[in-house]
């Protein structure tokens, strides 16, 4: 499966969850990720759950207490000014839960699909335009620079006794110390890179060469994918369709 | 538009996004602290500001796709919000933008002007992010806005508006304190950093005569 493929996949399935608002379509379609997980990360899908589940946990208590402790009907019944019941707001909770929870773990088995990919190879391989592959690797690559300058300043700023190494009155006063101190040196190296170091060292030249190599042409297992959740769909909306019909 | 130091300056400052909006997220503050960077992008490009708004833009999409992959799967759905504070930034933070670097600092100019973008950009803000909001999140977004929601709706009002009314209480705090950091980061930025991103620095640079 090439990275294009498994975006294109994710976002049909993303795509199919946000339009559906039945319980079974998105049951359904969690189904399919399941299977997705098992057929691309074997054993390490069991891996993949974590996340989401701590994602959507606190996000599920919090829609539970507004929801069903007190609001205590969903928002349909708002809408038709009926006085509502519980039932109906956890059942709407349970479908909100339920869609955000398939999102996460989408995103999760994804990630985890391409984890012995560098994020350079990783860009690489998309179908994107070279702008945008170029600005996502040197926005990765910032993204280190600050961690590091962040470790350092703090560092300093310990040692200078400006900031204190734990939770202390004097770090309310004195951290925008640390944030200036932290921009300033990431500006710095900024300005060195741009005018000294990248020029002298072909730097961007170089990454252009590397990432405007053609991207992996989709394979035959994206198509299955894809069209494996474009069927899941269709069924999905079908049954829902003929529930509504029957009713 | 889109020169070398610009480029930099777009990542640096969608790093700068993912940075401070992964830790403020993580440490769950109510508060989202995740436009800085957007904010400052079109500080930096304040002398033109078609370039700010593309950059600003820019520089907010990369963040959440980082964001998206690595911190918060549900961010991408914000993209209606990013460029809506793309464009109150470029075409109206902007104008501050010699009151945020003039020395001597002005306090009640620069605070005045803070408070003014901060409102401007978070009614913004709300008004984009809540049928986001309302749709995706049922109203409730994990921080403390969603007290504030759950009262509007056991007033009786609608989904929507109740996330909006939640929205406009909340957002103008959060955005004013971006505007704010964004100013001062803007403001501790050194002159030699503006001037190659300034329009024609790189012409400049390849030819010397360039402009005189």
């Amino acid at each position: 499966m090439t990275p294009s493929g498994a975006i294109a996949f994710a976002a049909i399935v993303i795509g199919g969850a946000m339009w559906s608002a039945d319980i079974r379509a998105l049951a359904m379609l969690l189904a399919l990720c399941i299977a997705f997980g098992v057929i691309e990360t074997g054993w390490t899908v069991r891996r993949a759950f974590a996340w989401p589940a701590a994602i959507v946990a606190p996000l599920a208590l919090f829609m539970a207490i507004v929801w069903i402790g007190i609001v205590a009907r969903s928002p349909a019944e708002i809408a038709a000014g009926l006085p509502g019941s519980r039932t109906a707001a956890l059942g709407y909770v349970t479908i909100v839960c339920m869609r955000l929870f398939l999102i996460a773990l989408l995103l999760r088995l994804v990630t985890l699909r391409f984890s012995h990919l560098t994020p350079l190879q990783f860009i690489r391989a998309l179908w994107a335009p070279l702008l945008l592959k170029k600005l996502l690797v040197l926005t990765l690559s910032w993204i280190d620079t600050i961690l590091h300058a962040v470790d350092r300043s703090r560092t300093a700023l310990v040692t200078a006794g400006v900031v204190a190494p734990r939770l202390a009155l004097k770090n309310v006063a004195n951290g925008w110390i640390l944030v200036q101190t932290v921009w300033l040196s990431v500006i710095t190296i900024a300005i060195g890179r741009a005018r000294d170091k990248w020029p002298a060292e072909n730097t961007l030249a170089r990454l252009d060469e590397v990432l405007s190599v053609p991207p992996l042409s989709l394979r035959w297992r994206d198509g299955a994918w894809m069209a494996a959740a474009i069927v899941t769909l269709a069924a999905a909306f079908a049954a829902a369709a003929l529930r509504a019909a029957i009713a | 538009m889109l020169t070398t130091p610009r480029l930099i300056a777009i990542a640096l400052c969608a790093a700068l996004n993912f940075s401070i909006g992964s830790i403020v997220y993580l440490i769950k503050l109510p508060v989202y602290l995740d436009s800085i960077g957007t904010i400052l992008c079109a500080l930096l490009l304040a002398g033109d500001r078609k370039a700010a708004f593309v950059c600003s833009f820019l520089s907010a999409f990369l963040s959440l796709i980082v964001s998206a992959l690595l911190i918060n799967p549900f961010i991408p759905w914000f993209v209606g919000t990013d460029i809506a504070l793309a464009l109150v930034s470029a075409f109206v933070t902007t104008h501050g933008a010699a009151i945020f670097r003039a020395r001597p600092l002005q306090p009640g100019s620069f605070i005045v002007r803070v408070l003014l973008y901060g409102v401007v950009t978070g009614v913004t803000a709300a008004v984009v992010s809540a049928p986001v909001v309302a749709y995706l999140f049922g109203g409730v977004t994990g921080s403390g806005s969603a007290l504030v929601v759950a009262v509007f709706l056991h007033a009786g009002q609608q989904l929507l508006s109740a996330s909006l009314s939640s929205g406009l209480a909340i957002e103008p705090i959060d955005k004013s304190l971006q505007v704010l950091l964004a100013a001062l980061l803007y403001r501790a930025t050194p002159g030699e950093f503006l001037a190659m991103l300034a329009p024609g620095a790189d012409q400049a640079k390849r030819n010397p005569s360039y402009g005189g």
